[in-house]
């Protein structure tokens, strides 16, 4: 069972864009971002399989975690 | 200030006393009040009854960062009811500090000619387009500064506009090389068209300036503003939309199931990645092109990028998010070199590329060409220069595409094409597309982002969210800012009650403000009313109500009671 994780825009400068993590129980998107080291206040959006969550989410297993930075569209 | 009023009838341009109903208003809310004033709401927009407003916001020629965008605005012939576009550039600054409040633009000629007007500090008159007419509009801004200085403004239609193609826009020409910035949506390309007028030339308006009625005030807030965008994540110099462009949230859309794809049939681009604005930096930087850079002096986000090709030249500044999602993956197209090609035809044509790329995304559906095929989509495009029957048809946008050719897909509500964000994943949008008195119209209150109150694919309060953008927006394009420009005067509206009375002198509030702008689609809203637009108008197309969108399988579902009651509390 494994978690696909994307960053994208300006987080995680310099770093791979794209992980795999392999989980043997659920985890909550906050501890994904600390296993990335990623400052939970540059996060702007979050999305688990497409669908906007939040940080206190649960990561099902075999899903795709999305970070985005602060966005805005125009 | 002055109006000028230029009657191409009788080819004379005469200025006038700003009448004191205007006074308080510019960009969209002062069209609006012009035309439901002066143009006879069920007027042919293509006819002499509608008239063509060109409207520097309040702010305009202050110096105010992001602020000098130019407001065009008519009767659309595409939604047919009142319209305005902007576009950044130089223009909304030059008139500015000319002290012109508006151009309109009146009646027609009475014989199939065109003109080109001519504005100066002190003059205003029509000439004859003489040797541009028929020309692109690159091109005919090139030889326009040529004739007139580097340094002048040009506004300008190309062909689509003159054969009054209703998905034609109009082209202003900007500072460096963003020299293509386009008022796009609601075919007013086709209003100047039917005007006669090829293209407005403003002088520079050198060693003149916008008296401040208190300055202090007036600085104080302009520099606060301006410290809010650079304070900002998203707009600063490291944030996404300096770092990538509009183009920086091209992941997240697709993401979340909204980015359009081979004519809104599907939610999610296989090659979405190549349309990031993250592939856009690695590319250009590559090649030698240039990343933030501005479309207006003294902006300090610089969203704009100058997209190059693989020997380094300049094709299009910019690629933006709205042209990538429409030109892009609406057509199955997944190569920026591509995407940029047929960005640069449509801004030479003077065309909206969303209402192009829509009525290109019906007429594959309809098998003029394969999802995908770029040389046939090109072959396609081409045709809206040589004015073929079916380049005509691309050009007329959209929704006439799609009756010609018996398509029921059409993504268009109002009679306008939907920008970049599919109404069924992104239920905020679809509110605003439906409610909006612009047609569906991403710049009209875009929910994009507004993740910490609604979630997109729920219908609560999506119709409050709706209203407060739209009350936003109206401000925005009120004031000449750039739509990303909000978050300052979002947190504090007092910053643009300052700056408006530290130019006027008006001794607004807050209130005041609100007030505004709320008027601003009030009076919108009564001229379509008066046009003929029912609620049955105010709709988003039946098949999206019917047909899941991958990869949620959601519908529209707001309700059309929902849709009604948008503007109750307005």
């Amino acid at each position: 069972m494994a978690i696909e994780v994307e960053v994208f825009g300006q987080l995680l400068p310099g770093q791979p864009r794209q992980y795999q993590f392999a989980v043997a129980q659920p985890v909550t998107v906050a501890e994904v971002a600390a296993w990335l080291k990623l400052a939970t206040d540059e996060i702007g959006l979050i999305s688990i399989n497409g669908v906007q969550s939040e940080l206190n989410d649960i990561v099902p297993v075999d899903c795709r975690l999305c970070f985005f930075p602060p966005m805005t569209g125009g | 200030m002055k109006l000028l009023r230029v009657d191409m009838k009788e080819l004379a341009v005469k200025s006038e006393a700003v009448p004191a109903a205007y006074e308080h208003l510019g960009g969209r809310g002062l069209i609006a009040e012009l035309l439901l004033a002066e143009v006879p709401p069920r007027c042919d927009a293509l006819g002499p009854h509608n008239k063509l407003i060109f409207a520097p916001g309040m702010l305009g020629g202050a110096g105010v960062t992001t602020a000098g965008r130019l407001s065009i605005g008519g009767k659309s012939p595409l939604t047919g009811g009142s319209k305005e576009a902007n576009a950044g550039g130089t223009a909304g600054d030059t008139l500015g500090k000319l002290g012109i409040k508006a151009i309109v633009v009146e009646n027609q000629p009475a014989k199939p000619e065109f003109f080109v007007l001519h504005v100066t500090a002190d003059s205003a008159e029509l000439l004859p387009a003489g040797p541009v007419l028929g020309l692109g509009t690159y091109a005919t801004a090139d030889a326009l500064q040529k004739q007139f200085g580097e340094d002048a403004t040009v506004l300008a239609i190309g062909q689509a506009g003159e054969q009054r193609l209703t998905g034609a826009d109009i082209a202003c020409t900007g500072i460096e090389e963003q020299r293509s910035n386009h008022a796009a949506r609601g075919g007013l390309g086709a209003v100047m068209g039917s005007k006669g007028l090829k293209a407005v030339v403003i002088d520079k308006a050198d060693g003149l300036s916008v008296p401040l009625a208190d300055a202090e005030l007036f600085r104080t807030a302009s520099k606060s503003f301006a410290q809010g965008l650079i304070n900002d994540p998203k707009l600063g110099p490291k944030g996404g939309t300096h770092m990538y462009g509009t183009a920086a949230i091209t992941g997240a859309v697709n993401e979340m199931g909204s980015f359009p794809t081979r004519n809104f049939s599907t939610g999610r681009f296989e090659d979405a990645a190549n349309l990031r604005g993250e592939k856009i930096r690695e590319v250009v930087l590559a090649r030698g092109g240039r990343m933030g850079t501005r479309c207006m002096a003294g902006c300090v986000i610089g969203c704009r990028h100058v997209f190059v090709d693989e020997a380094g030249a300049p094709v299009v500044s910019t690629l933006q998010y709205e042209t990538l999602a429409l030109l892009g993956s609406n057509l199955g197209l997944g190569n920026l070199d591509q995407v940029a090609s047929l960005n640069y035809m449509c801004n030479d044509f003077g065309l909206d590329t969303i209402e192009t790329g829509a009525a290109l995304g019906v007429a594959l559906e309809a098998g003029l060409a394969p999802f995908g095929d770029f040389d046939a989509i090109l072959a396609l495009l081409k045709q809206v220069g040589e004015g073929t029957v079916i380049g005509r048809l691309i050009g007329s946008g959209a929704v006439a595409t799609g009756r010609v050719l018996g398509i029921r897909r059409v993504p268009a509500a109002v009679g306008q094409a939907m920008p970049g964000y599919d109404p069924r994943s992104l239920k905020g949008n679809g509110v605003t597309y439906a409610t909006s008195p612009m047609g569906a119209d991403h710049t009209a209150g875009n929910a994009f982002g507004a993740r910490a109150t609604t979630n997109p694919l729920l219908v609560t309060g999506q119709k409050e969210l709706s209203l407060k953008l739209q009350i936003i927006s109206a401000m925005l394009d009120s004031t000449g800012l750039c739509l990303f420009a909000r978050p300052p005067v979002i947190a504090d509206p007092q910053l643009m009650v300052d700056m408006l009375n530290g130019i006027y002198g008006w001794g607004w509030t807050k209130a005041d403000l609100d007030k505004a702008n709320r008027q601003v689609l009030r009076t919108e809203l009564e001229f379509n009313r008066r046009a003929g637009l029912t609620a049955a108008d105010y709709r988003i197309p039946e098949y999206m109500r019917e047909e899941p969108l991958a990869p949620h399988q959601v519908t529209f579902d707001i309700p059309d009671t929902d849709l009604d009651a948008v503007f109750e509390t307005l």
